[in-house]
C-alpha cells in the first residue's frame, strides 16, 4: 500500500468509520499514520486524563468533531465527589488555539461552565452540535450563548444534565434568523420557556428533526408546535398533562395523526392515564418509545399503547409495566432490539414490579433482542438459563436485583449458573452487570467464555480475590471493570498489573484494596494513575498518619500518557512512580498530591 | 459507602429498632393475616432469612441491613449510597411524583392526585372536587355534613397499614416528597374531606406492606 500516492491511502481509510480502526491502520507504519492523522475528523477521547488536549490537536489538526467523556461511569450513582475533575475548559480552550474549524463538541459527565459554553459560542464559527450528556456547571445563561452566537447551529441535544435555570429566556436569543436546527433537546431542563418563541423557532425551521420538549411545556404549546412540524421524526412531549375531554385534547390527536414521519415518542412527564388515546395514530410507526419517564400511567394504559407498536425497536419503561405488560410486547413487538425496565419505587419494594417472568416472556417473544437492563426484586438461575438460550445475540446484558446479595427465591442458590448460561451463550457481549448473589464461580465462567467482553461492572459479589483474578486474566478485551462492595484485596489488585495498561480504567469502591497496594500499584506502573478518594470524616491531612494497611474507600486507577493531572481536588491522592527517563516526554512534571478529608 | 464503620452502626441500630418497633406496635386487626399475605406476594421472608446468613461470610458486613423486609426499615436501603444504581436525574424524576389513588364511595371508578401538586388542604379538596364533580358537596373542614335523609353523619376515613378504619385529620398537613405509590382513601358516603399527606402514607404503607421507619414516614398514633 505504501506505493499508492498518499490521496489513495487517504481515499481508501475513509471507508473506515469507526475509530478503532483508524487507530489501528495508524500503526502500521508510519507513512499510514502521517495519513491517517492528517485525515481524521472525527475524533474519540474516551478518559479526558488519559492525554493533553493540546496533544490531540497537534496529532489531528483536522478534526472537525470532538467527543470527550470525563468522570468515571459510577459518577452517575454519586459514588464520586462533586468536584473530581473532568473540566471541559483545557478542551475547548486547546481547540480555540488549535482547531478553529471545529464544528462538532460532545461531552460526557464532564463539568461544563457558563464561561467555556460562551467561549465555545464565540470561538467556532462553523460550530453545529453540541451535546452534553450527564454534565454539570452550567446554567440557562450558558444556552444563552450558544443561542445568540452560534449562527449556523444544528443541533442542541441536552440529555439529563444539571442545568441551574437562572430564569433568562435562553430560547429567545436564537436569532430571528436561525433557521438551520435539525434537532433540540431541553428535555432537562427545570424552567420555563416563553411559548412562543418556541413555536415561532420551530415553525422557521424547516430542517427540524427532533425536538424534546420539557416538563415546563404545556399541551397547548406542544399542539401549536406539532402543528407547525408535521415532518418531526423524534419527539418529547413535555409536560403532556391534559384531559382527555377538552378541546385541547381532541386537537392534539387530530395534530398527532398528521405526523407521518414521528419514529420516537418520549417526555410524557405529567401524562395522566387516558390522554394516551392521542398518541395511538402514531404508535404503528414507532421504533423507539420511551415511557420511562411518566410515573403516573400503569400497567394497562402502557399494554393499550404497546399493543399498537409493531415495529418497536427500542422501548424505554418502567417497572410498573408488570410481567403482563412485557408479555404484551413480547408477542406485540417482533422487532425489538433494546429494552430498559427501570424501578419506579427505588426506596421500598413495589407493589407492581416485574420479575424473571417478565424477562423470560421477552426472551422467547423477541428474537432479536440484544441490549437489555433490567431492574427487578427477584431473579432465577433457571429464567437466566431460558434467556441466555432463547437470546443469543445480547450484546449488553445488564440485570439489577434490587436487593443485594439476593439468591435465586427458588433454590437458594447463588445466580452463578444463571449468569454463566449468558456469557456462554452471548458470544458478542460487550457490556454486562451483575447483581443478586454471586460467589468466585460466576468470575469464573465469565473469564472462560465472555472474550468479547469490554465492559464489566460487579457489586456485592464474590467471596476472594480469586474472582477478580479470573477476570482480568480471562477477559481480553476488557476496557472497562467496575467494582464495588465485594472482597477483593490487594493480592487480585496487584496479580497482574500489566493488564491495567491495556483496559481504559479500573474503579474500585468498599472493597479490601489498601493503601500500600496502590502504592505498589503505582510503583510499578508509571503510566497508570492511581487516584484514591477519601472521604472519611475527621481524619487528619498527614499522609504519614494513614497506614498502608488502611483500606482504600475508592481507587480509579486509568492510563494515561499525561502523567498525573494538576486538577486533582484536595481529597484525592495520587500515586504515581518516581519520573525516570523511560516515561515518554508527555507525561507531566507534577509531584504526588496528597490528602484527606 | 455503607461499609465503613460508620456506616456499619447507624444501619444496624435502626435496624434494630425498626425490628423492636414492629414488634411492639399496637394493633386492633388482625395484622398479620394481611402482613404474611404480603410476604407470599413479595417472597421475601426467605430472602431476608438467607440474606442475613450469606451476609456473614462476606466480611466487614455482617451487620449491614441493605435488604428491606417485613421488619426492616426502608431507611437501611435507603442508606447504601449509590444503590440502586439509578442516575439522580431519574431519581429526581421519580421522587417529584406522589400519586396517590382516591376512591369515593359510591362513584363507579378511582382517580389519580398528586400529592405534591397540591400546597395543603384546601388546594387537594378543590382538585378532588374538580375530579369528582358530578358527585361531591363542597366540604368544609369544620362542618359536618349530614346524610339529608337519615340524619347520619359522613365521615371521611381511610385505610392504615394494618388494616384498620381510620379518621381522617388528625395529623397536619406537611407536603412533602417521597417516591411513587398508591393509597386509598374512602369517604363515607359520597363525600371526601380535606385529607393529610402523612395519613396518605400510612395508608400507603398498607398496600405495599411496607414499614417505614424514615423520618418522613412515621405516623403518630
Amino acid at each position: 500500500m505504501t506505493y499508492f500516492p498518499e490521496e489513495v491511502v487517504e481515499h481508501i481509510f475513509d471507508f473506515l468509520g469507526s475509530h478503532r480502526d483508524r487507530n489501528a491502520v495508524s500503526t502500521v507504519c508510519k507513512a499510514w499514520y502521517h495519513v491517517e492523522r492528517f485525515s481524521r475528523r472525527n475524533v474519540f477521547v474516551g478518559n479526558c486524563y488519559a492525554i493533553r488536549p493540546e496533544r490531540v490537536m497537534a496529532r489531528f489538526p483536522g478534526m472537525k468533531s470532538l467527543s470527550v467523556k470525563g468522570k468515571p461511569h459510577f459518577a452517575d450513582y454519586n459514588l464520586v465527589p462533586y468536584d473530581w475533575g473532568g473540566f471541559a475548559l483545557p478542551w475547548i480552550n486547546a481547540a480555540v488555539r488549535r482547531c478553529p474549524g471545529l464544528e462538532d463538541l460532545r461531552l460526557k459527565r464532564m463539568v461544563v461552565t457558563d464561561d467555556d459554553l460562551d467561549l465555545l459560542a464565540r470561538s467556532f464559527p462553523n460550530f453545529r452540535s453540541l451535546v452534553l450528556v450527564s454534565c454539570e456547571g452550567f446554567s440557562t445563561d450558558g444556552l444563552a450563548a450558544i443561542a445568540t452566537y452560534c449562527r449556523g447551529l444544528r443541533e442542541l441535544d441536552l440529555q439529563e444534565n444539571e442545568v441551574e435555570d437562572h430564569g433568562r429566556q435562553w430560547l429567545s436569543c436564537f436569532h430571528e434568523s436561525c433557521t438551520s436546527l435539525v434537532s433540540l433537546n431541553f428535555a432537562c431542563l427545570k424552567g420555563e420557556v416563553n411559548a412562543g418563541v418556541l413555536e415561532r423557532l420551530v415553525a422557521r425551521c424547516p430542517n427540524l428533526r427532533s425536538l424534546k420538549l420539557n416538563r415546563a411545556v404545556s399541551v397547548e404549546s406542544l399542539n401549536e408546535i406539532v402543528a407547525r412540524a408535521p415532518y418531526l421524526v423524534d419527539l418529547g412531549t413535555g409536560s403532556f398533562a391534559v384531559d382527555h375531554h377538552t378541546d385541547a385534547y381532541q386537537r392534539l390527536m387530530n395534530s398527532f395523526s398528521k405526523c407521518k414521519s414521528l419514529s420516537s415518542l418520549s417526555g410524557f412527564w405529567e401524562a395522566s392515564p387516558h390522554c394516551l388515546d392521542a398518541v395511538y395514530p402514531v404508535c404503528i410507526n414507532l421504533t423507539v418509545l420511551n415511557m420511562s419517564y411518566a410515573p403516573a400511567i400503569q400497567a394497562d394504559d402502557l399494554i393499550k399503547l404497546i399493543s399498537l407498536c409493531f415495529k418497536l425497536q427500542k422501548l424505554w419503561v418502567l417497572d410498573c409495566i408488570g410481567d403482563k405488560g412485557l408479555a404484551v410486547v413480547a408477542s406485540t413487538c417482533k422487532e425489538l432490539q433494546e429494552l430498559r425496565v427501570f424501578p419506579s419505587d427505588i426506596y421500598g419494594a413495589g407493589a407492581t414490579s416485574v420479575t424473571e417472568e417478565g424477562l423470560v416472556a421477552i426472551s422467547s417473544g423477541c428474537p432479536k433482542l440484544n441490549s437489555l437492563l433490567y431492574f427487578c426484586y427477584q431473579m432465577t438461575n433457571a429464567a437466566l438459563i431460558t434467556v441466555a438460550k432463547n437470546c443469543p445475540h445480547f450484546t449488553r446484558f445488564r440485570l439489577c436485583i434490587l436487593d443485594p446479595w439476593k439468591p435465586d427465591p427458588v433454590t437458594n442458590q447463588p445466580l452463578d449458573e444463571g449468569f454463566g448460561a449468558i456469557v456462554r451463550s452471548c458470544k458478542n457481549l460487550r457490556r454486562l452487570s451483575l447483581s443478586g448473589l454471586l460467589t468466585d464461580q460466576v468470575f469464573l465462567y465469565i473469564g472462560l467464555y465472555a472474550k468479547c467482553l469490554e465492559m464489566l461492572s460487579i457489586a456485592f459479589a464474590g467471596d476472594s480475590d480469586k474472582g477478580m483474578v479470573y477476570i482480568l486474566k480471562g477477559c481480553k478485551n476488557l476496557r472497562k471493570l467496575e467494582i464495588r462492595d465485594c472482597p477483593f484485596g490487594d493480592i487480585a489488585l496487584l496479580n497482574d498489573v500489566a493488564k491495567y495498561e491495556t483496559m481504559r480504567s479500573l474503579w474500585m469502591s468498599s472493597c479490601d484494596v489498601t493503601l500500600g497496594g496502590c502504592k505498589a500499584l503505582a510503583a510499578k506502573m508509571p503510566r497508570l494513575n492511581v487516584e484514591i478518594i477519601n472521604e472519611s470524616e475527621g481524619s487528619d491531612k498527614l499522609e504519614e498518619n494513614i497506614s498502608d494497611l488502611h483500606k482504600a474507600e475508592k481507587m480509579y486507577v486509568y492510563r494515561t500518557v499525561a502523567g498525573p493531572r494538576n486538577d486533582a481536588p484536595d481529597f484525592i491522592e495520587a500515586k504515581e512512580a518516581k519520573r525516570n527517563s523511560r516515561v515518554p516526554k508527555e507525561s507531566g512534571r507534577r509531584r504526588t498530591l496528597v490528602v484527606v478529608q | 459507602m455503607s461499609t465503613t464503620e460508620t456506616g456499619n452502626s447507624s444501619t444496624t441500630e435502626s435496624a434494630v429498632s425498626g425490628l423492636d418497633y414492629e414488634e411492639t406496635q399496637l394493633t386492633l386487626a388482625a395484622s398479620g393475616a394481611s402482613r404474611s399475605e404480603l410476604e407470599r406476594k413479595r417472597g421475601f421472608s426467605e430472602g431476608v432469612d438467607l440474606s442475613l446468613e450469606t451476609k456473614d461470610f462476606l466480611s466487614g458486613s455482617s451487620d449491614e441491613a441493605p435488604i428491606s423486609g417485613a421488619g426492616e426499615p426502608s431507611a437501611a436501603k435507603a442508606q447504601v449510597v449509590g444503590w440502586p444504581p439509578v442516575r439522580s436525574f431519574r431519581r429526581n424524576v421519580l421522587k417529584s411524583c406522589t400519586y396517590v389513588k382516591v376512591a369515593v364511595d359510591g362513584t363507579p371508578y378511582l382517580r389519580k392526585v398528586d400529592l405534591e401538586a397540591h400546597a395543603g388542604y384546601q388546594q387537594l379538596l378543590t382538585a378532588l372536587e374538580e375530579m369528582f364533580s358530578c358527585f361531591t358537596a363542597r366540604n368544609y373542614p369544620n362542618e359536618r355534613l349530614v346524610d339529608p335523609v337519615n340524619g347520619t353523619e359522613y365521615v371521611p376515613t381511610y385505610e392504615d397499614k394494618d388494616g384498620d378504619w381510620m379518621l381522617i385529620g388528625d395529623v397536619p398537613w406537611k407536603v412533602r416528597s417521597s417516591s411513587n405509590f398508591t393509597g386509598n382513601i374512602k369517604g363515607f358516603g359520597s363525600h371526601v374531606e380535606a385529607i393529610n399527606k402523612e395519613e396518605l402514607e400510612g395508608a400507603i404503607s398498607t398496600i405495599h406492606g411496607k414499614h417505614h421507619s424514615t423520618e418522613n414516614n412515621l405516623v403518630e398514633w
